[in-house]
């Protein structure tokens, strides 16, 4: 006698038999949510204040048309793709009514710096001293804008410019511009957007033959999710329906700092490459540990077809990639299936992360001052249990792996205090006083509305 | 019962927080529960001295019928904050108990996780006072126990107390001596 759905069978689902999933609306989920950032890419995020409800929304009328909505930017005559989102004040701003705005999501309502003790963002990552205006109440609407190359990118974010520049009762309040590195990688050194989820029915094909596709309803807002039902859909249906949350949040990253401590832990290049790729749970190709326990495989890092189809099962020892390692807390596949205390299902993200500032030069070791980092974004489609729960349960702590001690040791909020065991014959290795390697410098909880929901917002007359 | 969110996730000691729900039992139902619960404690991981529940992030559970099997309580200590877990608990580890959880008011017939969710908060009380007597994570007791064993295996060997003279086991050596 169950008590559940079929639906809400957990673990790998079939769902070619499960598969009364409705289909995507595809035509009304904006495309930034089910798509792959282009590779290179160039983008620009803009925050803007609403100071006049009606510029606002007749901001949003004019945007509406510049959205590609769903589609993947393959051909480059699409030119950008534009992103639009609002914050809890946003919305309050332009006039959505109060039984609605109560409907959303309880972190959203909250706004991402009420959360930092929660989330971890505490010390020099704490709200005080984000950059202004983030995540103070003058952060309305978030537009974000990518592209393969300048020319389309500047030619999206002109007419988007040019549709502001017509409200004077609107400002742009930040501005914060982002290229991929000629390396293709992170500050960091790392290849970067491997291992996204599959969503079902969004037409990507799967990567990871061990993981079947996520119910649509996990990212999107309307649809069935993982459990069987589906995520609260903020009312009016028609504001909620195709929306999605977004966290956005501006990460420097501590290249110097992060290049020293291996320096100072490895007797050669060679060592300091499989430190940093045992931290990360990847080489600086991408190739995963797990495929390629030894040295990096460039060719596998590079193959989108193999470089994420694998699992932890047969590693559960962590004695090729440690369960501590930054890759493997984020999204832990199949290596947590045994225990029975957590359906990573339950836990995934989109991910839509990109790079900002000038890389460091190959060899320094010595901070130059300059802001680089990521951006982090991500789409889902709730806050709590998919990115709250992986910063606060994954990254930050360490209970779940049985070090409680241990932080994610690229991403996790830490004081510099945290170890970081790599598991290895003949004997564990044990680095000690990992420093903090990204500052938070700021962020908020965004909700990218479908395009009937961002017309609906355009007719707002309160 | 009280649901009031302001008591979770309860009182933690280390990484470990106390988890207890409190169910009413449908009238009738005692014995069938009562058989429910021998059914349990003799299959794998909750015969004596099996020490492997199904799930890895409790430290014990105890299912306690009372007030002349009207009421149920389940209590366990859980390894993290609980509440963050509660979707996962809702699905997988619940089902684990759904021959005894058929016994209890308010389980059968839940459409939804998050009504089946509904249904453990609506159950939970926290503890006003919770203590214990060793830190660490299931997982960590466990390993520990294994090199307790491992090292208890080098004592017995007849050469331990000459090996472990080498100052690199020095910590070893000083708790070698009962």
């Amino acid at each position: 006698m169950s008590t559940l759905p079929p639906g809400s069978v957990h673990g790998p689902v079939d769902t070619t038999a499960t598969g009364m999933s409705p289909a995507l609306e595809i035509d009304d989920i904006q495309s930034g949510a089910l798509h792959e950032r282009p590779s290179p890419y160039v983008g620009t995020y803009l925050l803007l204040k609403v100071h006049e409800p009606a510029d606002g929304r007749e901001l949003i009328r004019r945007l509406i048309p510049l959205l590609q909505p769903g589609r993947e930017l393959t051909e480059p005559g699409l030119g950008a793709w534009l992103t639009v989102a609002f914050t809890y004040e946003g919305l309050k701003v332009l006039g959505v009514p109060q039984d609605s705005l109560d409907s959303f999501a309880p972190e959203f309502q909250q706004g991402m710096a009420a959360r930092a003790a929660e989330i971890g963002d505490v010390g020099a990552n704490s709200p005080e001293h984000w950059e202004k205006p983030l995540g103070t109440s003058d952060v309305h609407i978030a537009l974000a804008a990518l592209s393969p190359d300048a020319a389309h990118l500047d030619a999206v974010v002109d007419r988007a410019r040019r549709a502001q520049e017509q409200m004077p009762g609107v400002e742009v309040v930040w501005r914060q511009d982002c290229y991929q590195l000629p390396t293709g990688r992170t500050s960091f050194g790392f290849k970067d957007g491997i291992g996204q989820p599959t969503v079902e029915g969004a037409g990507t094909p799967p990567t990871n033959r061990g993981e079947l596709p996520i119910k649509a309803g996990e990212f999107i807002l309307g649809y069935p999710d993982e459990t069987g039902g589906m995520a609260p859909v903020p009312t009016p249906d028609v504001l909620g329906r195709n929306g999605t949350y977004i966290v956005f949040r501006k990460l420097h990253t501590r290249v110097a700092a992060y290049r020293q401590y291996l320096h100072d832990k490895a007797r050669t290049r060679e060592e300091e490459a499989l430190l940093g790729a045992k931290m990360v749970g990847r080489w600086q190709s991408g190739a995963p540990l797990a495929l390629a326990p030894d040295e990096d495989d460039p060719a596998l890092g590079a193959d989108p077809a193999r470089n994420n189809d694998f699992g932890y099962a047969t590693d559960l020892r962590g004695f090729t990639c440690p369960a501590g390692s930054h890759a493997r807390r984020a999204n832990p596949r199949d290596s947590l299936d045994h225990e029975n205390s957590v359906d990573v299902r339950l836990h995934r993200m989109i991910r839509r992360g990109t790079s900002y500032g000038p890389p460091l030069p190959d060899g320094v070791l010595e901070d130059d001052g300059e802001d680089r980092g990521i951006i982090f974004v991500f789409a889902g489609a709730h806050l709590k249990r998919q990115f709250e729960f992986v910063k606060t349960q994954w990254l930050n702590d360490g209970i779940f792996i049985g070090a409680p001690d241990e932080k994610d040791p690229l991403v996790g909020a830490t004081d510099g205090s945290s170890p970081f065991t790599i598991p290895q014959h003949p004997i564990r290795r044990r680095l000690p006083d990992v420093p903090p390697f990204v500052v938070t410098r700021g962020g908020e909880y965004c909700f990218a509305p479908g395009l009937r929901a961002l017309r609906w917002l355009a007719d707002l007359t309160t | 019962m009280g649901s009031d969110t302001s008591s979770r996730p309860g009182i933690r000691v280390g990484p470990t927080s106390e988890f207890s729900l409190f169910f009413h039992v449908k009238p009738g139902h005692g014995e069938a529960l009562h058989q429910a619960l021998r059914d349990l404690q003799a299959a794998p991981g909750y015969r004596p001295g099996d020490y492997e529940m199904p799930i890895a992030s409790i430290h014990e559970a105890r299912f306690v019928p009372f007030d002349d099997d009207t009421r149920l309580l389940f209590a366990t200590s859980f390894d993290g904050p609980w509440d963050a877990y509660m979707e996962d608990f809702a699905s997988k580890p619940l089902r684990l108990f759904d021959a005894i959880f058929q016994h209890v008011v308010g389980y059968e017939g839940l459409p939804t996780l998050e009504s089946v969710k509904d249904f453990i908060l609506s159950a939970q009380q926290s503890a006003g006072g919770y203590a214990r007597n060793y830190g660490g994570t299931v997982k960590e007791i466990r390993k520990a126990a294994k090199v307790n064993e491992a090292f208890q295996q080098v004592l017995d060997d007849p050469d331990a107390a000459e090996a472990l003279e080498h100052p690199a086991l020095r910590p070893l050596l000083d708790v070698a001596a009962d």
